[in-house]
């Protein structure tokens, strides 16, 4: 038990102050001119009530929803989207993992997933940061659950510590500590050599399928090879500087918007501080337990219970309660990104879910919402309600606008139309 | 292949289904998403559910089958079944039972322990923890590696090998014992003089700071460590990491009136907690060590070991006492009210002396790698411990690669200990630990029955189990099987279960009553139907209370015989199994069902249907549970599962969050209203409800009408439980689910243990003796 947790000074945080401007030079790894885009996703696995959510009329004009009237500030600085989903991403709670993967029919036997949009994203890009993503979750199932995922079908996992994450972003240690790391990624270097072609002759005295599921192991030493590397350079490079006291972590699930919008504003900081570009945020409401909606009000069942609302009145207000919350959260977050110059501009943020309607497992007609980025915003892009467009489009054009040079991910036909950039 | 050209193969199959099942199952109807005309033939799930579905007679409905004749029936399950064997033995063949799998992350530090000698290496939570698949971490195809996981490995396998060169020289163990005042490192603490005082003679006496510590004095603590504030030893500090020898003198004791101690009417259990003693926030690493220790009326001496961190300090721990709220009025400084009074005075514990002794010499780990040092062969040396870590010899290539990568350390003027550690470390990262091999008995066994790598003597089945590595198989089988790992998932709701707060005693007590259940339904041979009804249960002082038992003494857990009321005995109905399937605030009929169906009876609910559009469920005016699960038989696509496994969880409505029995619920809104004051003297307020109906249906059509005559109806299917035992055995054991061509070989073994009711240890011994296990 914290007899002294400080409480967060909310207003000085997400406003992102703490993050000095000093950053270190970070453009000569080979990216001159083109503009820097950033990429944060949101995904709470249980979604949001569609109803209040959803606006009624399409396109420019149209009137916000009770949700949406909570960003109301930013209305032409966001897209909401409706019509959009996976195909044969089905199956209810098992769709968390394919949000970004598009991964067909995770119930199957023999699913596998396959590549997630931020991991597609970095493989393109190349680590031009301290961290090629940032991947992170609130009150998670770490082991079963991510938004991020290996080229061959690997879980990435998730950050869950606000603590540790600070640690990697701001706090250096002293020369001899940073001497002491870089020999160390030198040592793991020459034994990932080893190992590598160790494995080489271990794999041909195995079966093809054996054989096969090894080659997992060869990406894993080819990728993490990659990454020491660029962590050696980096480890040379002084991290930016903050004045954010380091977070205190929240252990209790039940403090589930507390610790949400803790994270968030670590991901702001990431952001600001150019630690990363692309952050995925996985909001594990299915593995929240009772929690705390407001200061006199505790959900009266899981999160995950309370999303069966069976329409019965008193469980739909609380779900608008516990939504509205979110969307605050939401505003809050564009608030403190618009605060700081551009970085808004320069960020797309997208709020969805895998989930179109918790009640009904409904996988169809996702709530989808796009903010910044240099799009042209203040629409709402509604396609077909019954035969839903591929999410994957929009990931394509958000692929796109963060320099990857692709026309395709996933399950895409095309980028996305009448959704261009600014 | 296509269905058509069975035919060529001269296979009645396709006759059979094209004349009996394409009525509703073509690619007009294709009810149930099902088209069988076009449905290619393969060795698929699919085909396999069609012919179980066929088989078991649900297929084609009986209304529907009037030209079915029993003979036809035979011909199609034997000629299909006959089919998918083949092609389910063909793939055996080919693929093997499952891929290569690496090890888990429990495997990988259990390796590295006994690798190394280091019973107490804490490597695990370096490691992303594993995914699981049915339930199980060791399924092969979830066991996935990432750059994350190699990483992972490169970093635990290097702290494991420095802790093991850590102990060539080991640190010096000091001694330091505590009297009278030292025994506490502040003079008052929370709570007040209620929750610990000074006491000479059973009287309470004033201590100063700067008083000499009086060895007539006793400390009398009353309060479990979950209250803030220096609960342990003044001046006390582990310098190293390691295992410290506790020897202390305590009594159980009563406090009645003006700090008066008298000895307890019964023992009192504490243990010690591990922790840094830098102030009152023990947020931090707080871990419980050195067990439970029955403290008695009469003083006594026990001693223990408990395993300390460098820097870290231990605290006393009394448990089963109440904790109070913490309190703070405008924004000063928090403080507790005591408890109030219970009849008898509060129950404590009154310390005499206390040792601590430590650290104690740690086993030579360091020989392993290292032997006498720089005189050894790097060769020698690094294929002895290859030879080990791989579980097996390697092929000399191999060994010589590594072996560069310590010579060409040596080479550079490396020092000789820091190479050695190189090559270990390369070793340690590599397939050869990694990845379990499918050829290597020994090590398939001694994964399944100890969790961990085999030793070098070859041992026989009941010497593994007679081994203490063998209560690995215990903690991480239950772990997984019952999911016994999400004990502390949720929280109880105190305003509806004040009596609940805190009670992490109950808890513990808990999961070691389930864990000493298993353990003895196999070490005593005990038969399968036992474990959904037993005429006893494992207790101790607290569940005893908790499952409205007789008193008995102590913590320790012991076999309780029931009265032939009582409601409880056998897995369903054990407290940790009713905490894992509710959420803290309610229990839910559904959860509770799908778990006995799935873990017990071997029958997992199927993944919500796919239709669309899906059903939207209106439950508005539904006030009992009842009602609001009746949609799910109302609707017909809902009945097909949840009328598998609704009925069996309202029998179990009348436990609740924790367990305990109860025939009504409680809520905050509706019914009578209670109103009292809680064991550590907080008021509380709730209300209590419907009164709880518990019987129910199968839908294989046994009805029952509350919890024992469901039990009734379980223990008349043996065979099933036993099945699905031996299923659980499968997938923890080979790490893939039984395939079809496996069927017969089950039921053979289940024949075999038939006469003797299927008895778990009978069931554990064919399993490891049957190719299933041997072959994978």
């Amino acid at each position: 038990m914290s007899l002294r947790s400080k409480p967060i000074d909310r207003r000085r945080f997400l406003r992102g102050l703490g993050v000095g401007l000093a950053l270190p030079a970070l453009e000569c790894m080979g990216e001159a001119a083109s503009p820097k885009k950033r990429m944060l996703v949101i995904s709470n696995n249980l979604g949001v009530l569609p109803k209040p959510f959803f606006p009624t009329e399409a396109g420019a004009a149209y009137a916000l929803s009770p949700y949406l009237n909570e960003l109301s500030e930013f209305r032409d600085r966001f897209t909401v989207f409706s019509g959009l989903s996976h195909p044969a991403v089905v199956g209810g709670h098992s769709t968390e993992n394919c949000f970004l993967t598009a991964a067909k029919d995770p119930t199957g036997s023999g699913f596998r997933n396959s590549i997630s949009l931020d991991q597609f994203a970095v493989e393109h890009l190349g680590q031009k940061t301290r961290f090629p993503t940032l991947n992170l979750g609130v009150n998670i199932d770490k082991a079963n659950r991510s938004l991020s995922w290996t080229r061959d079908g690997a879980l990435l996992p998730a950050e869950d510590r606000p603590s540790a994450l600070f640690r990697r972003m701001f706090v250096q240690g002293d020369a001899a500590e940073v001497e002491k790391r870089l020999h160390r990624l030198e040592e793991q270097g020459s034994i990932l050599d080893a190992v590598t072609e160790d494995m080489r002759s271990f794999s041909k005295r195995l079966g093809a399928g054996d054989r096969e599921r090894l080659d997992q192991y060869f990406t894993s030493v080819r990728e993490l090879e990659q990454r020491l590397e660029t962590a050696g350079e980096w480890e040379r490079r002084p991290k930016p500087e903050t004045d954010r006291e380091p977070p205190e972590d929240i252990p209790d699930k039940a403090r589930f918007f507390e610790k949400f919008e803790l994270m968030l504003g670590m991901a702001q900081l990431a952001l600001e501080s150019d630690s990363t570009r692309i952050v995925t945020l996985m909001v594990d409401a299915f593995a929240t337990p009772v929690f705390e909606i407001g200061e006199d009000e505790r959900s009266h069942t899981g999160y995950h219970n309370l999303s069966h609302h069976g329409q019965v009145e008193k469980s739909v207000a609380q779900l608008e309660r516990v939504d509205f919350r979110q969307m605050r959260l939401l505003r809050q977050l564009l608030e403190g990104l618009a605060a700081k110059d551009g970085l808004l501009e320069s960020t797309m943020v997208l709020y969805g879910s895998n989930m179109g309607d918790a009640n009904t497992h409904e996988n169809t007609n996702l709530p989808i919402l796009l903010a910044g980025g240099g799009f042209r915003h203040g629409q709402h892009l509604a396609f077909d309600r019954d035969r839903n467009t591929p999410l994957c489009n929009l990931f394509v054009s958000i692929l796109q606008n963060l320099g990857v040079e692709t026309d395709e991910f996933g399950s895409s036909e095309s980028r996305l139309t009448g959704f261009e950039r600014a | 292949m296509t269905l058509a050209a069975l035919v060529l193969l001269g296979s009645p199959v396709f006759g059979l289904l094209e004349n009996h099942c394409f009525e509703c199952h073509d690619e007009l109807t294709a009810k149930g998403e099902l088209d069988l005309s076009s449905l290619d033939f393969s060795l698929s799930e699919t085909w396999i559910k069609i012919h179980d579905r066929v088989e078991s007679g649900e297929m084609p409905p009986p209304d529907k089958a009037t030209n079915f004749s029993p003979a036809d029936r035979q011909l199609l399950v034997s000629e299909l079944g006959g089919l998918l064997a083949k092609l389910d033995r063909a793939d055996i063949a080919e693929n093997g039972r499952a891929p290569i799998r690496r090890l888990t992350r429990e495997e990988y530090q259990n390796n590295l322990r006994d690798l190394l000698g280091l019973p107490n290496l804490d490597v695990r939570d370096r490691l992303p923890e594993d995914r699981s698949s049915h339930g199980y971490t060791k399924s092969a195809e979830t066991l996935d590696i990432s750059r994350v996981q190699l990483a992972a490995y490169l970093d635990a396998a290097e702290a494991a090998l420095r802790e093991a060169a850590k102990t060539a020289s080991p640190p010096k163990p000091t001694k330091s014992r505590a009297i009278g005042k030292d025994l506490f490192s502040s003079l008052t603490t929370f709570g007040g003089r209620e929750a610990m005082f000074f006491a000479k003679e059973g009287k309470i006496v004033s201590v100063k700071a700067d008083d000499e510590p009086d060895p007539e004095i006793e400390l009398a603590i009353f309060r479990s460590a979950t209250w803030p504030y220096f609960g342990y030893p003044r001046g006390f500090r582990a310098k190293h990491d390691g295992e410290y020898r506790v020897r202390f003198s305590a009594r159980a004791v009563r406090q009645v009136r003006d700090f008066r101690l008298v000895p307890a009417h019964k023992p009192l259990a504490m243990t010690f907690r591990a922790r840094q003693p830098s102030g009152p926030d023990v947020s931090g690493d707080v871990r419980s060590t050195g067990g439970w220790i029955d403290v008695l009326p009469e003083p006594q001496i026990f001693e223990t070991t408990i395993l300390l961190k460098a820097g870290e300090t231990f605290e006393y721990s009394l448990l089963g006492l109440p904790v109070p709220h913490p309190i703070t009025s405008h924004g000063g400084p928090l403080y507790y009210d005591f408890p109030p009074m219970p009849e008898g005075g509060h129950r404590g514990v009154a310390i005499q002396w206390l040792e601590v002794e430590g650290p104690l010499a740690p086993p030579p780990a360091h020989e392993l790698l290292f032997g006498q040092g720089a005189s050894e062969d790097p060769g020698k040396l690094f294929r002895r411990f290859a030879k080990l870590a791989a579980r097996g010899p390697i092929p000399d290539e191999a060994a010589d690669r590594f072996l560069e990568l310590i010579s060409a350390e040596l080479r550079e003027g490396t020092e000789f200990k820091e190479a050695m550690i190189k090559g270990y470390l390369a070793f340690l990262c590599s397939g050869h630990f990694l990845y379990l091999e499918s050829s290597d008995t020994a090590s398939r066994l001694s994964h399944f029955l100890w969790n961990s790598r085999p030793d070098e003597l070859l041992r026989s089945f009941d010497e593994m189990l007679d081994d203490p590595r063998f209560g690995r198989f215990v903690r991480n089988f239950t772990d997984e099987w019952l999911d016994l790992r999400q004990l502390r998932r949720d929280l109880p709701d105190i305003r509806l279960y004040p009596e609940y707060r805190k009670d992490d005693y109950l808890v513990e007590s808990m999961e070691r009553e389930t864990r000493t259940f298993f353990e003895a339904m196999i070490r005593e041979n005990i038969p399968v139907a036992t474990l959904v009804d037993s005429d006893f249960v494992f207790a101790n002082d607290k569940l005893a209370s908790h499952y409205d038992l007789p008193p008995v003494a102590g913590s320790a857990m012991r076999k309780v015989e029931l009265p032939d009321w009582s409601p409880y005995g056998g897995l369903l109905t054990q407290a940790s199994i009713l905490k894992i399937t509710s959420n803290g605030t309610t229990t839910s009929p559904v959860i509770r069902g799908a778990w006995v169906m799935e873990k017990l009876l071997g029958d997992p609910p199927p993944p919500p249907p796919k239709s669309v559009p899906a059903i939207e469920p209106d439950l508005r005016g539904a006030t009992t549970i009842r009602q609001l699960l009746a949609q799910h038989t109302a609707d017909e696509s809902c009945a097909n599962c949840h009328a598998r496994f609704d009925p069996v969880g309202f029998a179990l409505e009348n436990f609740d969050i924790m367990g305990a029995w109860r025939d009504r619920y409680r809520s905050l809104e509706k019914g009578e209203k209670i109103t009292g004051i809680d064991r550590a003297g907080h008021a509380f307020e709730f209300r209590v409800g419907d009164s709880i109906s518990s019987g129910g249906q199968l839908l294989s059509g046994e009805e029952f009408a509350d919890v024992h005559e469901l039990k009734t109806v379980l223990v008349a299917k043996p065979r099933q439980l036993a099945r699905n035992l031996l299923h659980q055995f499968t997938l923890y054991g080979t790490g893939a689910p039984v395939r079809f061509s496996d069927r017969p070989e089950i039921e053979a073994i289940l024949d075999a243990c038939e006469p003797d009711g299927f008895r778990v240890r009978d069931l554990l011994k064919a399993f490891v003796e049957s190719s299933i296990f041997l072959d994978s």
